[in-house]
């Protein structure tokens, strides 16, 4: 039998205090007085945890920061030959573990859209693999959806455990945290006492509850033959998305969205090799070095963003969805553009609708 | 009186076959937001709506989506223009990136947009909202169950507690009676004085703060209705190479710096690159400042008069006090 | 911004970037060197063409990224080489000198002047007063604040 602890709301700082001397705590704060929107920063003391909404910007960072130095270079003069440069390099470093507390279901869910691109492919991405194998998953029961949420529509749902290494279900004025998994099962002994039997049952009912929600009213989960037939109708997706401003906001808060770029930044004799955040909503990033643009315009990237999340992906990886229905790209868009409403109606008329 | 939407919608219908394209907003994808639409069909014209929750500028599109200098008939572009809204159209005209024959406007008097993100704060269980309006110095949300009033205060975009243009400075048709501003031309940086009562060093960590957050999506730039460099923002291109693809402070602050000295006499302060932020980062204070610069120097205010040339794109060889 | 290793620092050179237009002020510099005139070593001389091609970003980039002291230097208003280059300089570098300690910046740090070419007094006296002006300052704090996602960890690499 796993074992399940309680931690009651006012031991949940000491806990996050006893974690982080192990490893570094990511947690969900507010990005400052006042405001409104939520991030994942490390733990330090005096850090206030904020578990009652969703972050506005996903956890992606913590195992695929936005910037990442994949090796530092530096030019050298040979000494004996005046002519030759040297060239230093030097590998990254290792990371430490880390452990994501409070990351809800579509968050971690996220990430198996990148383990397939960067971990089961024909290659392995070795920075990604490192920091993937040493981060865990505290995660919470999703209780708190919103009007942009559609976790059920793409298959998963706000009691779903899959690739999380601790549960957390609130229960009453505190937290029954149980283990799913081996590296989950160490911190426990860390983290605090044995759960009540009430406690116990209270939270098993609470997960059922919860499990049996369906969050989104449509099912997006076969979309790919829609979104094929449906690519070049332009009036569709002028009609649908010619407000979007490009402005690659919904690809940053994304939990499934990858796209990088790898640069070269030095300055002088030495400098960096860096992979940073890429969008495909970007102008750049289709941008090639003859000058020619296969997406020169703002509806065409949104499509590509759609196609990519609801067609080429699933065609590549099984049946895959890699969209996880967090809606935050809904939420942040700052023209309010829906992707359910987007990819739902690829199959009927738009006019249909009304 | 006649409901403001309804108003819209028929002033719209009155002058449509005259139009290409209308733009105006409709409901978003919940009670709580509205998103912009482009209407090209008279029969749409139903979806348009106005309310407190219209709060983006659809001046943004003119440059960068429309591109609105090329007609191919003689038909014109509908707009909807708050008061901050048309202050961009003008500067558009202005900078001679848009011509005002071009447009029909019909301008809306505004008494300020909703911010969403403030509303939650105070009241995060909102949902099913049927109507929200403005009375008075307070906002009413009404949902299936009640009717909550929250004090203007307290959730109105920052762009609006500040707003000295709340009426339209060019229309071709104003819906409603123009409104007095909520507050007077002493007031209006007041949101700037906060800052500068900081010391110098203190002021450089409120913004390494601030500026610390931002994940450089560019989102400010693009919502900019004077951001008109299209696909060229000098933050992007590798050759001149302004910035590298790092995300440190220095980069991200010196991205802020390039954005704000390039609308510096330009900015009209709408305030979108704030409303857009995801981060939530006070980023139209940056402009304010170097609005209010202009302002006091070359006695200039960008996007009040069609006629006036931006002074930063002109000069005055008698010029006095620099 | 006072700082306190300013006296420490006093000695030691500063990072001073001057622009300066190919038409006087790089002239003017040039004068007071062929004269002789004692100068300070702070300054670090980038010729530019006319200062209507100062982009004040260039100032900008240049504080953010290092320099205690960023100088442009042209030609007389009404003298310039392209006749209305400095005019537009003048207002877009006087805009950006108020804007600076709005960002934390001392407004200090910049300056600008005008010298032609035949004045290599001048130029030593501006040269002079700047240097001690960014000595008396001391070397810019830049923008460096520990950045949150950053703190303590050994993450980022
Ligand atoms: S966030 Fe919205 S406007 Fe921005 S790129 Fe995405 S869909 Fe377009
Ligand atoms: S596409 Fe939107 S809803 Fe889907 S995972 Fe990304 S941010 Fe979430
Ligand atoms: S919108 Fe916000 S996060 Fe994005 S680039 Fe602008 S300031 Fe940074
Ligand atoms: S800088 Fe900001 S406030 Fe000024 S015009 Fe652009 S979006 Fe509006
Ligand atoms: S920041 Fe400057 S270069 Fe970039 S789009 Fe705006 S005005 Fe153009």
């Amino acid at each position: 039998m796993s074992e399940k602890i309680f931690i009651a709301q006012g031991e949940l700082t000491a806990m996050l205090e006893r974690l982080s001397k192990e490893m570094d705590v990511w947690v969900p704060v507010e990005m400052g007085d006042e405001k409104w929107g939520i991030r994942f920063l490390p733990y330090h003391e005096d850090t206030i945890v904020v578990l009652d909404r969703q972050s506005t910007i996903s956890p992606k960072n913590v195992v695929f920061p936005q910037v990442e130095t994949l090796l530092r270079f530096r030019y050298q003069k040979d000494d004996n030959d005046p002519s030759k440069q040297r060239i230093d390099l030097k590998d990254r470093q290792d990371v430490s573990s880390a452990l994501v507390f409070g990351a809800r279901p579509c968050d971690v869910r996220g990430f198996h859209t990148f383990d397939q691109v960067f971990l089961n492919g024909r290659y392995k991405d070795p920075y990604y693999e490192q920091r993937r194998e040493k981060t865990l998953f505290a995660t919470l029961l999703c209780d708190t959806k919103d009007s942009a949420c559609f976790c059920s529509s793409v298959g998963s749902g706000p009691g779903d455990r899959e690739g999380s290494d601790l549960w957390i279900v609130p229960v009453d004025d505190g937290y029954v945290i149980q283990a799913l998994n081996d590296k989950g099962r160490k911190l426990i002994p860390i983290m605090g006492k044995q759960a009540t039997t009430e406690q116990i049952e209270k939270a098993q009912r609470i997960q059922e509850q919860v499990t049996a929600k369906r969050i989104g009213e449509y099912d997006l989960t076969r979309s790919a033959r829609d979104f094929t037939d449906r690519f070049e109708d332009m009036d569709y997706w002028r009609d649908m998305v010619s407000k979007c401003i490009s402005c690659g906001i919904c690809t940053f808060v994304c939990p499934t969205c990858y796209c990088f770029n790898i640069t070269d930044e030095s300055r002088d004799l030495e400098g960096e090799r860096i992979r940073s955040w890429d969008s495909c909503m970007f102008y750049h990033y289709t941008l090639e070095a003859s000058g020619h643009n296969p997406r020169p315009e703002k509806f065409e990237r949104y499509r590509n963003r759609v196609g990519h999340k609801f067609s080429y992906f699933p065609d590549t990886y099984s049946g895959m969805i890699s969209c996880c229905g967090c809606g935050r790209c809904i939420r942040s868009c700052p023209v309010s553009i829906d992707i359910r409403r987007v990819v739902h109606h690829l199959k009927e008329a738009v006019d249909a609708e009304v | 009186m006649e409901d403001k939407t309804k108003t819209l919608q028929r002033e719209f219908l009155k002058v449509f076959e005259k139009l290409e394209v209308v733009l105006g907003w409709e409901p978003g994808y919940d009670s709580l937001h509205a998103t912009p639409s482009f209407i090209r069909q008279a029969k749409d014209l139903n979806k348009l709506v106005w309310n407190p929750l219209c709060s983006q500028n659809l001046c943004t599109y003119l440059v960068k989506t429309l591109n609105a200098s090329v007609r191919k008939d003689d038909k014109k572009i509908g707009i909807c223009v708050k008061g901050c809204d048309s202050r961009s159209l003008v500067a558009l005209i202005q900078e001679k990136f848009i011509t005002r024959e071009t447009f029909y406007i019909v301008g809306i008097p505004c008494e300020g947009t909703v911010d969403w993100r403030r509303l939650m704060r105070i009241e995060p269980s909102l949902k099913d909202v049927q109507k929200v309006d403005i009375q008075g110095n307070e906002l009413e949300v009404e949902t299936a169950q009640k009717t909550y009033r929250f004090p203007l205060q307290q959730v109105l975009e920052q762009r609006c507690l500040h707003c000295r243009y709340p009426n339209p400075i060019i229309y071709d048709c104003l819906i409603g009676e123009p409104i007095t501003p909520h507050i007077g031309d002493d007031q209006a940086y007041g949101d700037i004085e906060k800052i500068e009562q900081y010391s110098l060093p203190d002021r450089l960590k409120f913004w390494e703060k601030e500026l610390d957050r931002c994940i450089r999506c560019y989102a400010c730039r693009n919502a900019c209705p004077l951001c008109v460099c299209r696909d060229s923002c000098i933050a992007e291109t590798r050759t001149p190479k302004w910035l590298s693809q790092r995300c440190d402070l220095k980069e991200k602050f010196f991205y802020h710096m390039i954005h704000a000295i390039h609308l510096a006499g330009r900015c009209t302060e709408c305030g979108e690159c704030e409303r857009v932020c995801p981060m939530e980062i006070p980023v139209t204070l940056i402009k304010k400042k170097l609005n209010q610069i202009v302002k006091d120097l070359l006695d200039y205010e960008a996007g009040i008069d069609p006629q006036k040339q931006p002074p930063l794109l002109t000069f005055d060889p008698g010029e006095k006090g620099i | 911004m006072v700082n306190s290793k300013e006296e420490s620092t006093t000695k030691k050179d500063l990072l001073i970037v001057g622009f300066l237009c190919n038409w006087c002020s790089y002239g003017g510099a040039d004068t007071a060197g062929v004269c002789r005139f004692n100068q300070p070593t702070d300054l670090r001389i980038i010729r530019i063409p006319c200062t209507g091609r100062m982009d004040p970003l260039f100032v900008v980039k240049a504080l953010i990224y290092g320099a205690d002291g960023v100088l442009v230097s042209g030609c007389h208003p009404k003298d310039c080489h392209y006749n209305e280059g400095n005019f537009y300089a003048r207002r877009r570098l006087e805009v950006l000198k108020q804007f600076l300690p709005f960002m934390g910046i001392h407004t200090d740090r910049f300056r600008y002047s005008w010298v032609s070419s035949s004045e290599g007094r001048l130029w030593q006296q501006v040269v002079t007063e700047f240097s001690e002006t960014i000595h008396g300052l001391g070397p810019n704090p830049g923008v460096h604040g520990e950045s949150d996602a950053k703190a303590g960890m050994s993450f980022y690499t």
